[in-house]
């Protein structure tokens, strides 16, 4: 398999006031082209700080370490952070789940989104490139499923809605042909018919265009059928990773389990019975378990699970859990 | 935009009607006669105040004062001083003229120096650079502006003897005065020495254009590199730079032009602020203009004058405080949405 994204054992600590915090603890993903990689947990659990470090919005605060982070053939560590940035400024775009605050309220959408198609795309001189500019903006909003582009491209931020600022990001992010879209938690804010237009949308895109997806969310049910993989990340742990279809029927890890209930699929419960969930809150920051951080959460946890385990593979699936379910006796 | 340009400047007329409430009321509470304190003619000359009398409608009820007041007041007719019986709307134009030059000047100065530096602080922010202007500006914001003034001329004018110590023009270059603003009368005469009479009437500006700009320029310095700080760490800064568009291309048409909204939003506030230190300064320096002649006639009780300064002065700050909100409206259309609320 040849991954574009690869990232083994990739750390982030934080500096607090009480010292160094492990945010995302040894995390592994590989990605390979034209692949929609599906990236779930629960607020916290350093999924848009992965995000953050495979572009490079890394604050000096941050301390980075990884065995690797590849990005086609670029070690992305060992760039100086002008390069890093050209390279990830060429093939890598994101969007984010707030689409209205990352436009400029200022400034007119079509300038913005013409402003975002590069100027070595462009064909003629001056006033043939301006007009080339406005036909590739109008390209652009068709791509994304935006009709009246005339009147879109006159208005100014506040005037969209936030699904059609969600599609217009889009648009500004694919405006150069990216190898790689990062997609933040896209539509935490959307009603759920928005949710499943840009969904779709990106599915389409990613199938167009050969572009892949690394999609985050914290929401099994917006996992989309499109997508290949998933990965399930708690307190910055890889938990469980595998073919989406594989991991949603079969899962081993007892966090996946967990999450698969709680989603609630298809569940017929009769009125008033209680509702699925894990034991417990997310840790604070600063009081990590150590080992498996699950551990005082998880309804199998025993004594070896203070230690670490390490990722285990079943044919496709990976998952990190000493006691992994269909496959012990004792587990029910 | 036109609903609420519209709103605007109904709520101008308003305020400015208002305003003419409160002047006819103050020509009641002054001591004296009221029609003196407002017409300028006194009993002691009978004939004439019996045609004040019949021409304001003294001789009928306070309403029909007041109507009669408002026609006088809005056909420019503003009375005459008590002191020297001259016509108060005729003197106060090229007084009006001197007092714009040299607040606009001031106000030039003001964005010239202090936009940026502001710029240069938020740069450097909290580096030592980004210490030593921000603890300049707040020494010099905090100097009131009289003592400043007089700091100045003793340091420039009397130790340093490199400019005059107050007025506005040598009188040897005998320009005529028509639109009060010094540098416009001198480019409008047909003297032969413009170039000498320019360099001099520059030579006794720039003392209090520096004075007056201070003020400003500490307050825009401090707006500026506040909201520039704030702008850099909003979201759609840091998606163009996802976006990979060049840093210069995000600072000068992202972060600056969202940066100078706030600043628009306080030049209303900066101007009532120049507008109560050019009082003083004018009569520092001897500057022939608004100011100095309100305080004159306050000191002279001569009211008819006073009514007519105060009107002028407070319309002059209503009128500009206006236009900004509507420049601001204009030029930051998603301010507009705040301002009608949602819909």
């Amino acid at each position: 398999m040849s991954a574009i994204l690869d990232i083994r054992n990739l750390s982030i600590e934080l500096e607090t006031d009480n010292g160094l915090v492990r945010v995302l603890d040894r995390f592994n993903l590989q990605l390979s082209e034209g692949e929609i990689h599906t990236l779930v947990g629960e607020s916290g659990s350093g999924k848009s700080l992965l995000a953050k470090a495979i572009l490079g919005f890394i604050n000096p605060r941050w301390k980075i370490t990884a065995d690797r982070l590849w990005w086609r053939h670029y070690d992305l560590l060992s760039l100086s952070p002008a390069q890093r940035r050209l390279v990830t400024g060429r093939d890598m775009a994101m969007i984010f789940q707030d689409p209205g605050s990352h436009l400029d309220p200022n400034e007119k959408v079509g300038a913005q989104l013409q402003e975002s198609i590069p100027s070595g795309a462009l064909k003629g001189i001056y006033l043939k490139r301006r007009a080339d500019r406005k036909t590739r903006a109008e390209r652009l909003l068709h791509r994304v499923g935006i009709k009246d582009t005339d009147d879109v491209m006159e208005r100014y931020p506040h005037e969209l809605s936030e699904g059609l600022a969600q599609k217009i990001s889009i648009a500004m992010a694919i405006a150069h042909n990216p190898k790689l879209l990062i997609a933040d938690e896209p539509t935490t804010a959307m009603e759920p018919s928005t949710r499943a237009q840009i969904y779709r949308l990106l599915a389409k895109l990613s199938a167009s265009q050969g572009m892949s997806i690394l999609m985050v969310t914290q929401d099994l049910t917006a996992v989309v059928p499109e997508s290949q993989r998933m990965s399930m990340i708690y307190c910055g742990q890889l938990m469980e990773t595998g073919p989406t279809q594989q991991l949603m029927a079969e899962p081993y890890h007892p966090y996946t389990d967990a999450m698969l209930s709680m989603s609630l699929f298809n569940q017929d419960l009769p009125p008033k019975t209680r509702l699925p969930t894990l034991k417990g809150a997310i840790p604070t920051l600063q009081h990590m378990p150590i080992g498996c951080r699950l551990g005082p959460r998880c309804p199998y946890a025993r004594r070896a699970c203070i230690h670490q385990p390490p990722l285990e593979k079943r044919q496709q699936q990976q998952f990190a859990c000493h006691y992994p379910l269909r496959d012990d006796p004792d587990h029910e | 935009m036109i609903r609420y340009s519209f709103r605007r400047l109904a709520l101008l007329v308003v305020t400015l009607w208002l305003l003419t409430v409160f002047l006819f009321a103050l020509n009641y509470f002054f001591p004296g006669d009221p029609l003196t304190n407002m017409s300028g003619v006194r009993a002691s000359n009978p004939e004439a105040y019996q045609q004040q009398v019949v021409a304001r409608n003294f001789d009928q009820s306070i309403v029909m004062q007041y109507v009669s007041f408002l026609g006088h007041f809005t056909r420019g007719d503003w009375g005459q001083s008590l002191t020297t019986q001259r016509d108060v709307f005729a003197d106060l134009m090229p007084l009006l003229g001197a007092t714009l030059e040299l607040s606009l000047l001031a106000m030039i100065l003001a964005m010239v120096l202090g936009a940026p530096l502001g710029l240069y602080a938020a740069g450097q922010q909290r580096g030592a650079m980004d210490r030593v202007v921000m603890g300049i500006s707040l020494s010099a914001y905090s100097i009131p502006v009289f003592w400043l003034a007089q700091l100045f001329i003793l340091l420039f004018a009397v130790k340093l003897g490199w400019t005059p110590i107050s007025g506005q023009l040598n009188p040897l270059f005998n320009i005529d005065v028509r639109t009060g603003a010094i540098l416009i009368d001198i480019l409008l005469s047909d003297t032969p020495y413009k170039k000498a009479a320019i360099a001099d009437a520059i030579n006794h500006l720039w003392l209090p254009v520096i004075v007056l700009a201070i003020m400003p320029a500490t307050m825009l310095l401090r707006v500026m590199r506040n909201s520039m700080l704030e702008v850099l760490q909003q979201n759609y800064i840091r998606a163009a730079r996802a976006r990979g568009l060049s840093e210069s291309r995000i600072l000068w048409l992202h972060a600056l032009p969202n940066a100078m909204q706030p600043v628009v939003r306080q030049l209303g506030l900066m101007f009532s602020i120049l507008m109560s230190n050019i009082i003083v300064l004018e009569v520092i320096f001897n500057w022939p203009g608004m100011g100095s002649w309100l305080v004159k006639s306050i000191y002279e009780r001569d009211y008819p004058v006073m009514q007519g300064g105060l009107f002028t002065i407070a319309a002059l700050i209503l009128l500009v405080n206006v236009l900004v909100e509507l420049f601001h409206a204009w030029r930051y259309p998603q301010v507009r949405k705040e301002l009608y609320a949602e819909h």
